[in-house]
């Protein structure tokens, strides 16, 4: 028996009973009374194979394994878990050891250390083979050899955790927040933005960074999450109730109901303490007259630090006039200024009295002395700024402030409250505060005398939280367990925070956090149950969407029109083909304001691609901008990310193929906008410049000399060449200068030959660029003073062959200053090889070895093919060795770099312009990028690689790869690793790969109307 | 699969941990005697600290010139004067650390850093998706667990209330921060101020436990065990809110009192005062066991300053001043080492009272480390090419550096040390082996030059 069909083996074994209850530890009340027994022949095997390393003398790595018996239940089964493990991985006995079991050896100790745990249900490894990097455990022949096809596919019922994705779903959807993003030019309403304007969330349900699918269902829900939840739900109970349904009354209009007395009062108060705090002064003039001032505090004038006389030789600068106007307004004491200085009785007012008059204002009303120190010092400092200030102003933004009363019968209040309380030598802040008192007390009688809101508002706020928060609305029981809640809630907390800790319960509870996809009615003769068909809803909308179901899949839900695998099957192609929702792409771009960084697929289609390939991580490796050869790397790989997934996009819209194509296909995009027509006109543009002064001696043009191009230059719109503003200049120059720079570029990309012009700024200025990125010319070995542009794209691009082969990749999984071939090596072998590879063992220093005088593959190689090593690396080695064609930024290339000091040959300059490359140049050697494939089980296909662009072409055609990309296909829309029990869906899912011309998204459908997908069965115990 | 216990130790160390903190181990356990913390608090200021104003003003010539060309170098404070604006600690030299030549080119410059400094990754300006690992006070505070965790204060844009902090606990994780003594007074001794707010949860938390406990039943197998752990995890919430409110006895006798005029935000408080209130908060912070390791954001560009000596009534700002714009007829630079002087002042006043507090055989302050850096490098526009630390240590730091002015090979030059290198010394040196803290810097990485690593000369 094959090594791979013994794991299966007993794999099947473990999990033949259905999935076990999986414990870390005993479960003492369950557990049978049981004596710990090894047979002769076990402990035999173990004798042969492990006492002599792991018996009371030796004892290697601390573990003794011939007492098993001796030990108490827990250490025993803790050693059992290990041994398991480290058999059924092949770590043990080592692999250099030359007595190894045989397959039937292996087996039995296995059986016996299977059982003893599982007699516990204390066997930790089905666990352990549930995570992602152990799926290719189970043998990959099995799987699509149709042997077990007719075994009954299903998934456990189960609870699937959050995604960061469906977070930022939910609380976008509860919140109803509208983000946007550009999309051609236009801005647009977006999904699966993270933003939420005045409300920052921490997201507890980040999914790992890892190459690969990322989003399983065996995550529990933590004590983390749920702080972080606490925090979160806190806040946005505040969001809701502070800010939401003030803005809309619409929304969760049962809250506005409760709280209308309060708003009410709130309002008045609020309207009551602006008019005072505005006009208070003039109110007590009114109604004081010419006692008024009597009644004022004694005037205290504030002292100002005096200024000392500059030390000889010392100097001083001003601080600029913005900087005091930020100052003053910070300060709250920009408005008495302006508006004084716009009261016509005061324009005579020297710049003294000006001053005086500002403090005593603000004395009287009873600001704290420190602000006015703070603005008095302004004043002394900067009157003739204020003053010029609002002469430029000219009453665009400043204006007066007109007297408006309230209406009669709160004016009435304000002037009875006012003669009410005023006392002699009141500020004026302090007679405000004793009205402001008087009411609010008056309002909370008020308030008191109302009583509680009714049991029907609480219903109601119950409800319409059940709806925006868990999408439904409350049944009767839940009704009356919240109402209950909610009404103890208003009795301990008051009206305001009962709410708030209303919202917080329901944001707080399981549903919120879990998706739920238990079996419902009744059960087939395998005891398998289809969802419901709200959770098939969402099951399906959350599978292509991370979004809750649309109106369409709701309303099938409704009309009992989800219930059938032709149901399904209607939902899912529906969803797959429209394109009317615009969804985010990746949010580190969107954090960089990058734009086009949207899509009007499903999102979830587009993101297997990126998540699978790994592509993404390119934006996240550090890169130095000096070997770059420019600057503005950041700009550049944000547009590699960004091609890259237009690229994909381009080839899942065709959608044939789809595998071969992401594989093997030639053309790319290079900065293009994916829209031929105006990468087209951007082009003929520079043509046209290129060819009206190409003839002409326009490296000795003067200034005027462009007048003669006047009604040429207003048409094509140079920048910063404007023939009605040529005394213009900016910080790089003026307008001549800035025309020569950009001719510079012009010439440079036409002057040799080529047919086009890549569309980039004519010259490098500030501010926002046409399409920036053009640096992204680099990785793909176009020099920009010799880019023959294509401006129908994708294009075919030189010694390039699909994803494997594009920069982003290969920066995805490169080191920061080198490339690495191991790395890219078992990825290969592990996503599209279905193979595994065993950790790094604990005693290995993965170093490689520095040497000035060798290339990296050869150092790799003197590391790692000593035979110890070669096991493992044999199988990663040969294949990553082929993108050593590539350097680290994902640059072909023939000769290797040796970048140290003493290989120095040039230093070039650090800084340099849109043309040139600023690195050094170094001593090469020549590279070799031959390799060799193993393990396609196609003998057509395996054999030496010549380079990346032979593997990629072998890769394209192997069935293996495809079905090991269909493996992965249906982890990622299934949240879990696949079973023997899954065959059938995996073979039907290849088969509907091939019969609809390599079409992804008939596997997507197969996949999402298999009996994997459709069917849950409940957990035996 | 987590244990109950585990729970304990997975818990991510999120905003809501801060009333609601995952281990009360070190608190609890302090009586049974665990051991003493490590304390670690990190002063990070805004404008950059310029290497010539730190430098020590009487270096010999030979001393000097080393010293100007960034060369290695390491004198004993003893022999020598303090620059003026360090004067203020004259009397704790045999503690102080001047440290020159650690790089953090790494981490964001310029104006601001947000988290990168404390990160050692560039921050995107601020966003959440550029936080690439916790910062190094979250990576020291899992060491040294307490039942805050991690406290971090913040003067930045002269905020008030809660706010958005620059740590992060977690990748993508963002802290929130106290942004006045007020509120960092009554969330930290919450539970002697107003138990009542820490007793509000429980009601919900009791309801959503019966919710999930009816959910249980009639489940099986690792959905169960799902539903038992979620179960788990309210009741140990509740758990702890009942022991804050247990330990509000103790705590009391730490609560710090505040002046009136740093009442709702303190909006009229002058600068040294809010300093020293939020210091006096954070001393009783620690001598309250509520955590060991706090970072103090004591002020970023957008941060008003007033009350300062010399400019008592003016209100000046940083930005301007790092741009030698001054106000009030002192030159910028007469305000801005002032403005290091208040700095200083708040850092002798930590020194002073943890030398007052007994613990073990000596005083907090031995178990204490206090750091205080620039955010972005070596002036305002800093680049990162230089981050001077000076750092405040006791007895009984496991680093070998007291006492000395020590410069470090420049960057790009064998020897040098960067920032990570210098975090991954404190994490080394107090138990977590990890083999080098953040990103590596590209220069010393196209030189081939060793950069990973804890600082052996630094390693006791």
């Amino acid at each position: 028996m094959t090594r791979a069909r013994l794991i299966a083996a007993v794999f099947t074994a473990i999990l033949s009973t259905g999935i076990t209850e999986l414990a870390a530890a005993p479960d003492e009340k369950t557990t049978p009374a049981h004596a710990f027994r090894i047979s002769e022949e076990t402990d035999a095997l173990l004798d042969n194979y492990c006492y002599t390393c792991h018996d009371e003398e030796t004892q290697k790595g601390d573990i003794r394994l011939d007492n098993l018996g001796g030990l108490e239940s827990s250490k025993r089964l803790d050693l059992l878990n290990r041994m398991q493990e480290q058999l059924y991985f092949q770590h043990m006995p080592p692999p250099k050891k030359k007595r190894q079991p045989s397959e039937e050896e292996r087996k039995a100790i296995l059986t016996f250390v299977a059982t003893e745990l599982g007699l516990h249900g204390a066997s930790t490894l089905e666990g352990k083979l549930q995570k992602p990097e152990f799926g290719n455990y189970l043998d990959h022949e099995k799987l699509f050899s149709g042997e077990y096809k007719d075994l009954p596919g299903f998934t456990d019922d189960r609870r699937w955790l959050i995604s960061e994705y469906i977070f930022n779903a939910k609380f976008q959807r509860m919140l109803e927040n509208n983000p946007k993003a550009k999309r051609n030019g236009k801005n647009v309403s977006v999904l699966g933005s993270s933003k939420i304007q005045n409300l920052s969330l921490t997201n507890p349900f980040l999914l790992p960074n890892v190459s690969g699918v990322r989003y399983y269902a065996n995550e529990d829900l933590t004590g983390g999450h749920l702080s972080s939840m606490l925090t979160n739900a806190q806040k946005t109970a505040e969001h809701i109730t502070g800010y939401l349904v003030k803005r809309n009354k619409e929304y969760l209009p049962a809250i506005n109901e409760i709280m209308a007395l309060e708003d009410e009062h709130h309002a008045t108060l609020a309207s009551r303490r602006q008019f005072l705090k505005t006009f208070i002064a003039r109110l007590s003039d009114e109604l004081y007259g010419n006692k008024n001032e009597s009644l004022l505090p004694i005037f205290i004038p504030v002292e100002l630090k005096a200024v000392k006389a500059l030390a000889e030789g010392e100097k001083y600068k001003k601080a600029p006039f913005h900087v005091a106007q930020n100052m003053l307004k910070g300060l709250e004491g920009d408005s008495t200024v302006y508006q004084s200085l716009l009261d016509p009785q005061h324009e005579k007012k020297s710049d003294e009295e000006f001053r005086k008059l500002c403090e005593l204002t603000w004395f009287y009303f009873g600001d704290h002395e420190r602000k006015i120190q703070g603005r008095m010092t302004i004043l002394r400092d900067y009157m003739p700024e204020l003053r010029e200030q609002l002469v430029k102003d000219n009453g665009r933004k400043i204006k007066p402030i007109v007297y408006k009363a309230l209406d009669d019968s709160e004016m009435d209040v304000v002037r009875k409250s006012i003669t009410k309380h005023r006392k002699k030598g009141d500020h004026y802040g302090e007679i405000i505060e004793k009205c402001i008192a008087e009411w609010e007390q008056g309002f909370e009688q008020e308030r008191i005398a109302a009583g509680p809101p009714s049991d029907q508002l609480l219903s109601d706020l119950v409800n319409q939280l059940s709806v925006q928060i868990l999408e439904r609305s409350a049944d009767t029981t839940e009704a009356a367990e919240y109402l209950a809640l909610s009404k103890s809630y208003v009795t301990k907390l008051g009206k305001l925070k009962a709410i708030q800790k209303l919202i917080q319960t329901f944001i707080l509870s399981s549903e919120f956090s879990y998706r739920q996809e238990f079996g419902t009615g009744e059960a087939d003769e395998d005891g398998r149950r289809m969802l419901s068909s709200r959770d098939a809803s969402y099951a399906i909308a959350y599978a292509l969407t991370d979004q809750s179901p649309d109106e369409e899949l709701v309303k099938a839900v409704e009309s009992g029109k989800l219930k059938t695998r032709e149901d399904y099957k209607r939902e899912v192609l529906r969803i797959l083909k429209k394109r009317d929702a615009i969804y985010l792409i990746d949010p580190i771009l969107a954090d960089k304001n990058y734009r086009d960084n949207t899509t009007d697929t499903a999102i979830r289609k587009l993101r297997f691609v990126r998540e699978f390939f790994g592509y993404p991580a390119a934006l996240t490796i550090f890169k130095d901008e000096k070997r770059f050869g420019g600057d503005r790397l950041g700009n550049a790989t944000s547009r590699l990310l960004n091609e890259t997934d237009r690229l994909v996009e381009h080839i899942l819209e065709n959608d044939q193929d789809v595998l071969e194509e992401l594989l093997t296909t030639e053309k790319f995009f290079v900065y293009h906008d994916g829209d031929n027509e105006r990468m087209q006109a951007a082009s003929d543009r520079i043509k046209s410049i290129y060819a009206r002064f190409k003839d002409l001696d326009w490296k000795n043009f003067k200034q005027e000399d462009l007048l003669d191009h006047s009604e040429f230059l207003r048409e094509v719109k140079m920048r910063s060449v404007d023939p009605d503003k040529l005394e213009a200049r900016n910080r790089q120059g003026n307008t001549i200068q800035l025309f020569k720079k950009s001719m510079e570029t012009i010439t440079a990309r036409l002057d040799k030959g080529q047919q086009e012009a890549a569309p980039f700024d004519l010259y490098r200025g500030y501010g926002n660029d046409f399409m920036p990125g053009y640096n992204i010319s680099k990785f793909f070995n176009f020099r920009m003073n010799n880019w023959d542009y294509q401006t129908i794209q994708p294009a075919k691009v030189a010694h390039r062959k699909g994803l494997l082969t594009h920069p982003a990749w290969l920066i995805a999984h490169a080191q920061n200053t080198e490339t690495d071939p191991v790395h890219r090596g078992k990825w290969i072998r592990e996503k599209l090889l279905a193979g595994t590879i065993p950790n790094i063992p604990i005693t290995v220093d993965a170093v490689i070895p520095e040497d000035h005088n060798r290339t990296l593959r050869d150092r790799l190689a003197s590391a790692t093919e000593a035979s110890y090593c070669w096991k493992c690396h044999e199988s990663m080695n040969p294949l990553g060795y082929v993108f050593e064609s590539y350097d680290d930024f994902g640059r072909f290339r023939v000769e290797e770099s040796l970048e140290y000091p003493d290989k120095l040959i040039t230093k070039s300059s650090d800084k340099g312009t849109l043309l040139t490359d600023t690195r050094d140049v170094y001593k090469t050697l020549p590279v070799n990028s031959t390799g060799y494939l193993k393990g396609t089980g196609n003998d057509s296909l395996d054999g030496e690689l010549k380079d990346a662009l032979d593997l990629a072409e072998r890769l394209g055609k192997s069935r293996r790869v495809r079905q090991s990309i269909i493996r992965h296909a249906f982890r990622y829309f299934m949240g879990r690793n696949e079973f023997l029990s899954d065959s059938k869906t995996l073979i039907e899912a290849e088969q509907a790969y091939a019969a609809n011309g390599g079409s992804f998204d008939a596997v997507i459908l197969s996949l999402l109307t298999s009996d994997s997908f459709i069917y849950r069965k409940a957990i035996a115990n | 699969m987590n244990r109950r216990r585990d729970f304990l130790k997975t818990s991510a160390l999120g905003a809501g941990a801060m009333a609601l903190a995952p281990s009360f181990n070190q608190l609890l356990a302090a009586s049974a005697g665990t051991g003493v913390p490590k304390r670690f608090i990190f002063i990070r200021k805004s404008s950059g600290i310029r290497p010539a104003e730190i430098a020590l003003p009487d270096f010999s010539d030979k001393d000097k010139a080393l010293d100007e060309k960034k060369q290695a170098l390491e004198v004993d404070l003893d022999k020598h004067e303090l620059p003026k604006w360090l004067r203020g600690l004259d009397a704790h030299k045999e503690h102080m650390t001047i440290l020159q030549g650690l790089s953090a080119k790494m981490s964001e410059n310029v104006h601001y850093s947000f988290s990168s400094v404390m990160g050692c990754f560039k921050s995107n300006r601020n966003t959440l998706s550029a936080i690439k690992r916790a910062t190094i006070d979250f990576e020291l505070a899992k060491l040294f667990p307490s039942p805050f965790g991690h406290v971090e204060l913040s003067f930045a844009g002269g905020r008030s209330g809660i706010v958005s902090g620059y740590s992060a606990p977690s990748p993508q994780t963002r802290n929130y921060c106290y942004a006045d003594p007020d509120t960092a007074r009554s969330e930290l001794f919450k539970s002697v101020l107003n138990p009542e707010a820490v007793n509000s949860d429980n009601d919900m938390l009791s309801f959503l436990q019966g919710r999930e406990g009816l959910k249980a039943s009639g489940i099986k197998g690792h959905e169960k065990r799902r539903q038992e752990m979620q179960i788990e995890s309210i009741h140990a919430i509740r758990e702890r809110n009942k022991k804050l409110i247990e330990l509000s006895g103790s705590l009391a006798r730490h609560l710090p009192e505040l002046a009136p005029v740093h009442a709702n935000g303190g909006a009229n408080a002058s600068t040294p005062e809010k300093q020293a209130a939020m210091t006096d908060v954070l001393i009783a912070a620690l001598k309250a066991g509520l955590t060991n390791v706090v970072t103090y954001t004591i002020d970023d560009l957008g941060t008003p300053v007033t009350g300062l000596p010399g400019n008592e009534t003016d209100r000046v700002g940083i930005h301007p001043l790092g741009h030698d714009e001054a106000f009030g007829g002192v030159p910028a630079w007469k305000t801005r080492e002032q403005i290091r002087i208040s700095h200083v002042n708040q850092i002798k006043t930590i020194v002073e009272k943890l030398k007052q507090a007994p613990e073990g055989n000596g005083t907090m302050f031995d178990n204490t480390m206090i750091m205080y850096f620039p955010e972005n490098g070596e002036t305002h526009h800093g680049i990162g090419l230089e981050s001077p630390f000076l750092i405040m240590a006791g007895n009984n730091c496991n680093l070998d550096i007291s006492g000395r002015y020590v410069r470090l090979p420049i960057l790009g030059t064998e020897g040098h040390k960067t920032l990570g290198n210098f975090y991954t010394t404190l994490l080394n040196a107090h138990g977590n082996p990890m083999e080098h803290y953040g990103d590596l810097d590209l220069e010393m990485a196209r030189k081939k030059l060793d950069q990973t690593g804890a600082i052996k000369q630094f390693m006791a």
